[in-house]
């Protein structure tokens, strides 16, 4: 059978992430569901309306696979506007994912947006196999408090030991925590050089980066994840290419030194 | 390998005993021009230039069905299109190199059936060039004027017919299995054969002698592409034309039911890159046109082993901009 | 798989191309390289002119309004409907409050057929159809000047100038295949001149590009006339021997110094000058112009400005000389050549002409309506104000192409009956009465006059969707129940009647087509077509110098409404986007409106790239996003017109040219705020 051919995945829990941004909890209707690891995405479908790379939010850790939406295109518009019970196709996993196994113990996790999406698939991984690392800690900056992700976990996380903080661009009344730049975070917080995960827009990613290399880390163990138009998933219709590489292949996790030898990357 | 001999008004009663059991692909006349199309009696246009458009349309259509859903109480079937079998005759050696381009393309792990399945269900038919077309550079790329590999059956053109060697089982079972249209070649015609080869060949180096895959991969470093992409007309066509363009775009039509079609697309238009939220890793006209010509010649040789320029000039042709496609310099 | 050649639908170019079918279904489309002009290439819209044939969307069955939903119907109760209709509006009000809107989308066969159907058999000149929003002044202008409206040389033609004035004219993006001949002809020697407000792609490739304030065309023209003139590079051999009334031509053009046209246009004096002397200099200079030129109150006074300056230096009858007006439709041309224009019959022969109409009426034997109808905004004013009460519009979306959209919605909403025939609901069907299905250019037989004079068949690829039938087929059918003793002929025998009346195509047939088509004028069966007209004389006689003066504009910028709109298209849509918005890449190359907003005005005005801004208009007003620009001039705001979420003829006016009864859709006064 093709593998365009999607699976079946029933939606069964919508929540509320943000204004424009929900949670989608899927069941896989045929077969034994999805094995995956953290950084890895699924192409999802809404029949009529097509099929756009989403990645994966929950952490194969836990049962239930979800998917973060934002409201950006047509696609994205048509699974928020569906319901719980509707049907959903799901195609993958595909990428590669954190390369887990070459990250070590103390792991510095960096999210800017809507990028901390597939990063919180890494948090709640290392959350729940917590004797596996060592000093980990995560930081994440939204534009304004509004538009924060994940809010009420962020307890549950520094309750695991893993140390938590949070900035936003555009403070407020409500908002009596960090305001400024996702880096500003990493003078206040004690972070062990270790390997890092960095998802987000790309401004924030070279910053965040550039600033671990001044802190020791390594380039070759700073870990981005990327964003690129895909169509296919397969390393076939040459949307996502970066020079040779297609990032739903080869990715969307690079090393930060192999980011910057591929031209045009961010 | 068998190798035999086809006169010419052995041709047609040859086709029309293939046609019996599959679908013959075979340049034919169309408004007075040869393309490849479903062979149903017409006059053949073998000794025409090669057409325009090529057979790989045969292989990745520039429109398919990839499946059909169909929905019933909220869930879904998928049906599958079925695919004929076919025999393409007459495909040049420059396509049959772009055939295996894309073999190693679509078929790397995860395969793509949808392709596999169009292109175990084809038998290829290869007709070698003896007089090349103006635009053909095919010798200087390595992948003609005759074939090496990749076909079922080869044919050289001798004037008189053709010289037909078999590449595969399946070529040697056409061969067997309708005797009465061949003869046993001589080895003068064999020999013809590779002296008109190797005419054809110098002709097309002698026409550009300097044009080479590093040539190109030099032209490539030291072009202006801002420039080249202001000149672009942004037609599409060097990507639609050519034989190892693969890309294509993935779309669903109909609701509840329809059908999720994947169609040919093209790195040149800016779409192709840009992301939902505006933002575009190729922002620039130029950078696209670079990324075109890096794909072909840089980054095509260096992840499957082979160039993606075949040489068969079509890019060239359709092209509606005022630069020179091989030296990538602006006309006067 | 089949490969049909075919002729390409959307602009005035005329590509050849072939349409790939597997299965009754239009898999792909590639250039034919052994089309005369095209010669293997296309444009992108070109190369996906297949795709919006297959779309789901297509209308597939008739349909008749019931309350306020438009239900499926039988073509014999759609049909009938029309006819009854149509009978009892002719009986109540008489035959002048119907009025056909014919399509320049259409084949010539349809548009002769539907200007038959209104002219004898609903006994109405109200037959009008989409180049009054195009080429109205063109026709007026130049049929005045030099004896006939259409494009005097071939495309290739251009290759043998030695100047090419590009005006008003985005050639890269409208008209792809034209652009790449002057670009060709550049790249041979060609000094290449734009005058545009835009700096658009053609522009930045011009040895010099002119940007005029947009309405001030005829200032600038003149002034060119004026520095030519003084100059002395004027042809008087030609002007003595073939023209009359230069000496107040002369006079006229005495008045625009280079220093009274920088005042009025902007343009500097050396600049000018320059442009002046390229072109008067020139052994064989051309003179390329599209709807900058013609979308204006003054639009007929702009295309005599052009062609005093051709006829003062000679610049027609000859290689490399000529005047170019580019056509916007595959077939506006020929729409326009079969006579579906309110004043003119088939060939461009006066309705008011007893002995011209006479011929028609013996030929079809009936009496025929003998006072001009009413200009395609006419009929929807005249529908506003309740003296038409039943139109049938062909393939056109006037709620979205038509200027002042308040208005046109009222005007169909008021009528009797709205027919619309098309290929896809559009905003227009959704007002009508009843919907017909017609055939796309794939699904029919038949022949498009490109923008060269070039008539081109055009082949049956595949069987139209679902009920939906030929026009032609559709047209015979109406007009049998209207009573007219007209049989059903095949699209070639049409061809037959028109060369028999149009003597333009008398030696049309079409066996004798093939893929390089025939350039009219054809009169006879012999005749192997004409490339260059006016060689020796012009059909007129002598052509006619008319002396202009640049007029006040209907509506200039002012405090409340500061900036200057200009409508137009984009490379990746057609018109009102019925079919490109459905073809899958061109729809994500541009997948909405957008307004393009030079870097001061924006900055003036807090305005980012991408941000919603909201646009003003005496008319109406409208929401979309901005695009900074640095290409445009301070002051001018650019909105493409294809898409319904920002309908850019929400802000237009019907603002008229006197002569030719075009509307102003180049100048519309706006204001413009962040939303």
């Amino acid at each position: 059978m093709s593998e365009y051919i999607p699976m079946q995945a029933e939606i069964e829990d919508i929540d509320r992430v943000t204004s424009d941004t929900y949670l989608i909890s899927l069941h896989i209707l045929e077969g034994k569901g999805l094995s995956y690891r953290p950084g890895q995405f699924i192409m999802v479908s809404v029949f009529g309306l097509g099929e756009c790379p989403i990645s994966i939010a929950s952490s194969p850790t836990r049962d239930t696979l979800q998917i973060c939406i934002r409201r950006a295109g047509r696609i994205t518009s048509g699974i928020m506007d569906s319901r719980i019970g509707d049907v959903l196709g799901v195609r993958g996993p595909c990428g590669n994912g954190f390369p887990l196994e070459r990250m070590g113990r103390d792991i510095l996790i960096a999210g800017g947006g809507s990028g901390f999406a597939t990063l919180r698939s890494l948090v709640n991984y290392i959350v729940d196999r917590r004797r596996s690392f060592g000093d980990v800690t995560v930081i994440y900056g939204a534009r304004t408090s509004q538009d924060l992700y994940f809010m009420q976990e962020y307890k549950g996380w520094q309750m695991a030991g893993l140390s938590v903080g949070i900035t936003v661009d555009v403070g407020d009344d409500s908002w009596t925590g960090n305001v400024g730049m996702v880096t500003s975070l990493l003078d206040r917080l004690e972070v062990s050089v270790g390997s890092a995960a960095i998802c987000g827009p790309p401004v924030m990613i070279n910053s965040v980066a550039n600033t671990l290399l001044t802190m020791g880390f390594s380039n070759s163990d700073i870990y981005i994840s990327l964003e690129r138009h895909m169509k296919c998933g397969l390393g076939k219709c040459g949307h996502c290419n970066i020079g040779p590489h297609h990032v739903c292949q080869d990715g969307p996790v690079f090393s930060y030194d192999r980011v910057r030898s591929l031209l045009e990357s961010l | 390998m068998m190798i035999a001999f086809l006169s010419n008004n052995e041709m047609v009663p040859l086709i029309e005993a293939l046609a019996k059991r599959l679908e013959v692909i075979a340049p034919v006349l169309s408004g007075g021009q040869p393309v490849f199309a479903t062979w149903n009696g017409q006059e053949l246009a073998l000794d025409a230039e090669n057409p325009l458009s090529s057979p790989l349309e045969f292989l990745l259509p520039s429109r398919e069905a990839l499946f059909r859903y169909v929905q019933l109480s909220g869930r879904y079937t998928f049906e599958e299109p079925s695919l004929p079998a076919r025999l393409i005759l007459g495909i040049r050696p420059c396509d049959l190199f772009a055939v295996e381009v894309l073999d190693r393309i679509m078929t790397e792990e995860p395969c793509d059936q949808a392709y596999l399945g169009r292109r175990r269900s084809t038998v290829l038919v290869a007709l070698n060039c003896t007089r090349p077309g103006s635009e053909c550079t095919c010798a200087q790329m390595g992948s003609g004027p005759g074939c090496v590999a990749g076909y079922d059956l080869a044919l050289t053109p001798l004037g008189d017919g053709y010289l037909v060697e078999s590449g595969s089982p399946a070529g040697v079972l056409i061969l067997r299995e309708h005797p009465q249209f061949f003869r046993e070649a001589s080895n003068e015609e064999i020999a013809r054969k590779e002296a008109l080869l190797a005419a054809s060949r110098e002709q097309m180096i002698m026409v550009r002698p300097d044009l080479s895959l590093q040539s190109m991969q030099e032209a490539i470093s030291a072009a202006d592409w801002e420039r080249l992409g202001d000149l672009c007309l942004r037609c599409g066509g060097c990507s639609f034309i050519c034989p190892t363009c693969h890309c294509f775009n993935v779309l669903d039509l109909g609701v509840p039911d329809g059908e999720r079609i994947r169609c040919a697309d093209s790195c040149i238009l800016s779409g192709f890159s840009r992301m939902t939220s505006g933002a575009n890793p190729r922002a620039t006209q130029g950078e696209r046109l670079a990324n075109w010509y890096r794909d072909k010649f840089v980054y095509m040789p260096e992840k499957i082993g082979l160039p993606g320029c075949v040489g068969c000039g079509r890019c060239h042709r359709v092209c509606l901009a005022r630069f020179d496609r091989r030296k990538l310099e602006a006309l006067p | 798989m089949e490969k049909i050649h075919t002729t390409c639908v959307y602009c005035g170019c005329g590509c050849g191309l072939f349409l790939h079918v597997e299965g009754d279904r239009v898999v792909g489309a590639s250039p034919s390289p052994g089309h005369p002009l095209s010669r293997g290439r296309l444009c992108i819209k070109g190369w996906l002119a297949g795709e919006f044939v297959g779309h789901p969307d297509r209308l597939r069955y008739p349909l008749i309004k019931r309350g306020d939903r438009r239900v499926r119907a039988t073509w014999d109760e759609a049909l009938s409907l029309v006819r009854d209709r149509f009978l009892k509006v002719k009986e109540a009000y008489g035959p002048d409050a119907i009025a056909v809107l014919t399509s320049a989308k259409g084949t010539n066969e349809e548009n002769f057929m539907l200007m038959k159907l209104a002219r004898a058999v609903l006994k109405t000149n109200n037959v009008d159809h989409v180049a009054r929003l195009c080429h109205a002044p063109t026709v007026a202008g130049l049929s005045y000047a030099i004896g006939s409206g259409a494009m005097t040389n071939p495309i290739e033609s251009l290759l043998e100038s030695e100047a090419i004035m590009v005006v008003g004219s985005n050639t890269t993006e409208q008209h792809p295949m034209v652009a790449a001949t002057i670009l060709e002809a550049q790249s041979r020697g060609a000094e290449l001149l734009v005058f545009d407000p835009r700096r658009t792609q053609i522009a930045a490739q011009a040895d010099i590009h002119l940007t005029p304030a947009p309405g001030t065309d005829v200032a600038w023209i003149n002034g060119l006339l004026n520095v030519i003139i003084e100059e002395e590079l004027i042809d008087e051999v030609f002007i003595r021997g073939r023209t009359q009334g230069f000496e107040l031509v002369k006079e006229a053009a005495s008045c625009y110094t280079p220093e009274v046209v920088e005042s009025i246009t902007g343009i500097p004096p050396h600049l000018l000058r320059a442009a002046a002397l390229s072109y008067g200099a020139a052994e064989a200079a051309s003179i390329v112009y599209a709807m900058g030129i013609t979308q204006h109150t003054a639009g007929t006074d702009n295309v005599q400005a052009l062609a005093n300056l051709a006829l003062a230096t000679g610049n027609l009858g000859r290689e490399g000389t000529g005047i170019y007006p580019l056509r916007g439709h595959q077939n506006v041309q020929g729409a326009c050549d079969m006579g579906a224009l309110p004043d003119l019959l088939p060939g461009y022969q006066k309705v008011s002409d007893p002995r011209k109409i006479e011929t028609f009426e013996e030929a079809w034997s009936v009496d025929l309506p003998r006072a001009p109808g009413l200009t395609a905004v006419e009929i929807l004013e005249a529908a506003e104000e309740g003296s038409i009460k039943a139109i049938y519009i062909s393939g056109e979306n006037p709620l979205m192409s038509y200027p002042d959209r308040d208005s046109v919605y009222k005007a169909l909403k008021a009528l009797d009956l709205l027919v619309v025939a098309d290929i896809f609901p559009t905003e227009t069907t959704r007002l009508a009465h009843v919907v017909l299905p017609v055939a796309s250019f794939a699904e029919k037989d038949g022949t498009f006059t490109s923008t060269e004079r070039r008539i081109q068949l055009i082949s049956k690829a595949v069987s139209p969707p679902g009920e939906a039938l030929s026009e032609l087929d559709v047209i015979f059918d109406l007009m049998k129940r209207l009573g007219a003793p007209y049989r059903s002929l095949s699209p070639a025998e049409v061809m037959e009647e028109i060369a028999s009346l149009n003597p333009h195509y008398g030696g049309i047939r079409y066996r004798r087509l093939g893929i390089d088509g025939l350039q009219w004028p054809c009169p006879d069966e012999d005749h192997p077509g004409t490339g260059i007209l006016h060689r020796e004389a012009f059909p007129i006689g002598r052509a006619r110098f008319r002396p202009v003066f640049q007029k006040e504009l209907h509506e200039s910028p002012d405090e409340d409404y500061p900036f200057l709109l200009i409508t137009g298209r984009t490379l990746y849509h057609f018109h009102s986007g019925s079919m490109t918005r459905r073809t899958s890449l061109l729809d994500r190359e541009v997948p909405g409106p957008v307004v393009d907003v030079n870097p001061d005005d924006a900055g003036r005005l807090r305005i980012r790239s991408r941000q919603r801004v909201v646009i003003e208009s005496r008319r109406g007003r409208l929401e979309v996003e901005a695009r900074i620009d640095p290409g445009l001039m301070p002051g001018i705001l650019y909105l493409p017109f294809h898409f319904s979420e920002a309908p850019a003829n929400a802000l237009t006016a019907r603002a008229l040219d006197p002569a030719s009864r075009i509307p102003a859709f180049k100048i519309s006064a706006v204001s413009m705020r962040r939303a």
